[in-house]
């Protein structure tokens, strides 16, 4: 049997750096520029008015390089990661992050390139933007994807903003929009941003939205729907073409939030369940690393009618046949033309608008689609099997030691699973008390007291990279926690890392924003 | 048969999975939970993806890639309009590729993410540091991003009730026309559902700055309220705003303090606050703006690194993650994300911005760079971009090709005019398109050079990645380009 992990790491302490200063150090060569002697020796009141010059340059720390590398590589240490331990955060999808896609994006000219760099010059990298969304709308079967929203919630307000401009131009003034409430926070929250009034509908024991349910809710006042799926308990929404049917009836949208879309990754196209729209995470499901909290990607998939309402700017294929003038087809099959070339272009009429200052997270971009290659198509649905096989494998062992508390208990969830808090409760063990125990034993824990509507809510997502005897060595510890933990112990985990239980109050208390 | 190799599973033990479930095969998995929906058949991809490929194969595709881009040693970039070309000192880079920064998620249980949530603390200090300003967050996605966000929460603050979203049909929130008009548009995305007006104010035609005496005839004319005022400094034609006047002007042009806009500065190139007053000083309620110059690469427009401050007062109406430094149960300092009542998820609705996922690592990056900047380089290195700056704009006047688009004072970026051209066989571009054309044609020689603002003038940028012999090569191909 696997040892557990745990931590026995060492820890060094640090203070801020501020604190290490030294006057007059800096860790930064200064270039001379080629200038001249006389030109160094200026000072800025040669150049600018001295009203204007500040007086008291702003006080940096004054260290010097090994400094700085010892301070931030000791900081380093204090962080759990994909790289160190299992990572089963619920709904956040922390698979591994392939090292070939940091070493892509770390390619000298790509990383250095303007993005207002003259189209001529940069066909390639255009084309990798172009190619990319073929991928997806492949993988999605939907018609176009926008790389504008840097983030899921981003690609949820730009997703809403296109439903509101569709209304808008057909002289409908539609308000709502329906939320399931074991939807995201973030879902009610882009709805409110994008001028539209979330309504939350009640959901069933499992987070399932009900299709009798939602024909309470239906008016010609209803934009669309947001729905999660599968939704935040791991479970398929398996009314969802009957919910997609009412919608559509209605004349509203179905706005899928692909926040789980690793459940589907390879094989099931969302089109077939009826979605009219869709945010992808390439942070999540695409492997790109999250970087402790970003950055990341929320490309926005849509149908064909919504085509027009993307964002702008985007890359545009054109056939540069001179003689029949320009002959331009977004995202068609065959669309075959010879000579064709790739332009930056703000030519969509009824568009948004601008969500970010040029086209895209490219360096993110970039790595999802090294991904995507790296798999191919033979390998691709592997991903969402494995997730689902591995989820339920966890579901259905972790039954067995917490007894009662999965709210889906006879079914097969997808990507993740869920327990309620009432088989450790009985332990004397609370939700947060688990998560900080499992910290000890060497694992990060999984998403808790998310979904709302469960008691004590546990949410586990083990991903496609993780192997059954990690996956039996997780299962392991929850165990031995729930049958032999103290409840003393319990309130003061954990015990092995850099800090112990963090006084939140307090920081809220009397916040602290600076040094 | 393999495994691929990102899959720690071996065949023997997905069959094992298969049959600890009762299942056959992924068929049958997948009709058992999706019921009628079809599964995706194995051809059905072909069109869009080929079969997997092995690491060296995929680093030769990519690697191919960026050899037929300009190279960046052989190309000297001068366009800015949003965006840096900044040195990135290698030891970010070493940094940043430790696992334990760029492979966790947001850190959520603070015991575990301690040394992210110092990083960030430490970001936050270094630019309330740079910015003047009180409380920062710990990133937005962008500039143009967080410039909305401040706009949105600027209406917040102007309203009765600040959780309810009101109705501003009747406000204008005054956005110079410095600018930058990519920021405009994303204002104008972001403030569609509110209702409420966005108008520009007039640049002065000499200075190029935002034109005092329209700013006070709006604020003194209007029938609706003003809850915001936007200025960039310095502006999207590079020249250095007089923030000093328009704070006084702003902030008295009511008597009713309850009615006083909120003074918004934003910036693209905050490095400008190591040589000239920074927004904090002019009593700025609000920043907002880009810091992907602090150690972040171009990276073709993104991810970058929005900044958002603020004063004190309006910590509530913030958006984003703020960490704040606490203690842990052994009296030990710890830090942890504060004020989380604010965000999507605990308020949902009535957050005061649905983000989540941010720039983060970005942020930790600029912290990484300010710190090995320390006090005086940042100084020094602001006062290397305004002196090769202003060198180069000697140098092209002197040429008699060009003329100030603007004579205000500016930092490390400049807009000219391309002198009208009385000889006109001796005139080489097409009139109707000199700065786009004039740009594709040094790009043709290895230089990236500027921006086109119009048909005849262009927006011209110089960091300490330019050296004078750069210089001396666009002037020399200008002349070439233009004159022949």
């Amino acid at each position: 049997m696997a040892k557990f992990p745990g931590i026995k790491g060492i820890f060094f302490d640090e203070d801020p750096l501020i604190e290490q200063s030294s006057k007059g150090v800096n860790g930064i060569g200064i270039p001379d520029c080629g200038l001249k002697k006389s030109d160094l020796r200026k000072d800025e009141s040669a150049y600018i008015d001295s009203k204007y010059i500040r007086k008291n340059p702003p006080g940096l720390p004054e260290v010097s390089e090994p400094t700085v590398v010892r301070h931030f590589t000791r900081l380093s240490g204090w962080n759990m990661c994909v790289d160190t331990v299992f990572y089963p955060l619920g709904s956040c999808t922390m698979k591994y992050n392939p090292k070939i896609n940091e070493k892509i994006a770390s390619l000298e000219n790509i990383k250095n390139l303007h993005p207002l760099t003259p189209a001529n010059l940069i066909q390639p990298v255009l084309k990798i933007v172009y190619d990319f969304n073929n991928i997806l709308c492949g993988l999605t079967g939907l018609a176009e994807f926008s790389f504008a929203p840097q983030a899921g919630a981003a690609g949820e307000f730009a997703g809403l903003k296109v439903i509101k401009k569709y209304f808008e131009l057909k002289g409908e003034n539609r308000k709502t929009i329906l939320v399931p409430d074991s939807s995201h926070g973030t879902n009610p929250a882009s709805s409110v941003l994008a001028g539209f009034t979330p309504v939350e509908i009640k959901t069933g024991k499992a987070g399932t939205l009900n299709a009798e349910e939602l024909k309470k809710f239906i008016s010609k006042d209803v934009a669309g729907i947001m729905i999660t799926n599968p939704n935040t308990f791991g479970v398929f929404e398996k009314d969802i073409k009957k919910i997609a049917e009412i919608m559509h009836k209605n004349g509203s949208f179905v706005y899928m939030d692909g926040a789980n879309f690793n459940a589907f990754l390879g094989n099931v196209k969302v089109s077939d369940m009826g979605i009219d729209l869709i945010q992808l995470n390439l942070h999540k499901t695409f492997s790109t690393p999250h970087g402790g909290g970003g950055p990341g990607s929320g490309a926005l998939g849509i149908v064909e009618s919504l085509r027009e309402f993307l964002p702008i700017p985007y890359v545009k294929k054109t056939a540069a046949d001179k003689n029949n003038g320009k002959n331009t087809s977004n995202y068609d099959k065959d669309f075959n033309a010879e000579n064709q070339v790739y332009e930056l272009s703000e030519d969509r009429k009824n568009s948004i608008g601008k969500m970010t200052p040029f086209l895209c997270n490219f360096a993110v971009l970039i790595r999802a689609y090294a991904y995507l290659l790296s798999l191919g198509r033979d390998n691709v649905g592997s991903v969402s099997e494995i997730a689902v096989l591995n989820a339920n494998y966890v579901k259905k062992k972790l039954d067995e030691i917490l007894s009662g508390s999965d709210p889906f208990e006879e079914g097969l969830c997808m990507h993740e699973c869920v327990f309620s808090d009432k088989a450790i409760e009985e332990g004397g063990i609370s939700t947060i008390e688990l998560a900080k125990l499992l910290i000890d034993y060497g694992f990060h824990p999984p998403t808790v007291y998310f979904p709302k509507n469960i008691h004590g809510a546990i949410m586990i997502e083990p991903t496609e990279t993780e192997s059954i005897r990690t996956l039996d060595n997780f299962i392991k510890a929850v165990k031995e926690i729930k049958l032999k933990t103290k409840k003393s112990r319990a309130a003061k985990s954990p015990q092995k890392t850099k800090v112990g239980r963090v006084n939140e109050v307090l920081a809220n208390k009397r916040p602290v924003f600076k040094s | 048969m393999n495994n691929f190799r990102y899959f720690p599973n071996s065949k023997k033990d997905i069959a094992k999975l298969y049959r600890f479930l009762g299942i056959k095969d992924k068929k049958e998995l997948f009709k058992k939970i999706l019921g009628d929906i079809p599964l995706i058949s194995d051809g059905d991809l072909s069109d869009i993806l080929n079969d997997g490929i092995d690491e060296n194969a995929l680093w030769r595709i990519f690697s191919d890639i960026d050899g037929a881009i300009p190279s960046k040693n052989k190309t000297a970039v001068f366009s800015g309009g949003g965006i840096y070309n900044h040195f990135v000192p290698s030891v970010i880079d070493s940094l940043i590729s430790r696992s334990e920064f760029y492979t966790p998620y947001t850190p959520y249980q603070p015991e575990v993410s301690q040394g992210t949530l110092f990083a960030l603390f430490e970001f936050q200090s270094f630019i309330a540091e740079i910015l003047g300003m009180d409380v920062v967050n710990a990133s937005m996605y962008d500039g143009a991003e967080s410039l909305a966000e401040a706009v949105l929460a600027a209406l917040r603050l102007s309203s009765a009730n600040r959780d309810i979203p009101a109705n501003h049909s009747d406000d204008a929130v005054f956005v110079s026309e410095g600018v930058n008009p990519n920021y405009y548009s994303v204002i104008k995305t972001f403030t569609g559902g509110t209702g409420v007006k966005i108008e520009k104010i007039k640049l002065n035609a000499e200075t190029g700055r935002t034109e005092i005496s329209e700013l006070k005839l709006k604020l003194s004319n209007g029938s609706g309220r003003v809850p915001a005022v936007v200025i960039q400094q310095p502006n999207y034609y590079g020249v250095i705003e007089d923030l000093e006047s328009l704070e006084k002007i702003i902030h008295s042009a009511y008597d009713d303090s309850e009615h006083t806009p909120s003074f918004i500065v934003s910036s693209t190139e905050p490095y400008s606050f190591g040589i000239i007053n920074p927004p904090g000083f002019y009593g700025a309620d609000i920043f907002a703006g880009e810091g992907n110059s602090f150690g972040n690469y171009m990276n073709f427009g993104g991810p970058l690194l929005g900044l958002f401050a603020a004063k004190k007062e309006y910590v509530r109406q913030m958006p984003g993650r703020i960490v704040g430094k606490t203690k842990d149960g052994n009296n030990r300092d710890a830090y942890a994300f504060i004020l989380s009542t604010r965000e999507q998820h605990i308020r949902r609705g009535a957050a005061t911005s649905n983000i989540c996922t941010n720039s983060s690592l970005n942020a930790v990056r600029a912290a990484i760079y300010l710190s090995l900047c320390a006090k005086s380089g940042f100084k020094d290195i602001a006062l290397l971009n305004l002196k090769l700056a202003h060198i180069l704009r000697d140098e092209l006047l002197k040429t008699g090709l060009f003329e100030p688009l603007y004579g205000g004072d500016f930092f490390n970026e400049f807009s000219l005019k391309f002198k009208a051209n009385k000889n006109e066989h001796n005139k080489k571009l097409d009139n109707k398109k000199t700065a786009s054309e004039f740009i594709e044609k040094m790009a043709a020689r290895d230089i990236v050079a500027g921006i086109a603002l119009s048909e005849n003038a262009v927006l011209i940028s110089a960091t300490e990645n330019i050296r004078l012999s750069d210089i001396e090569k666009y002037v020399k191909n200008a002349k070439e380009v233009l004159n022949g």
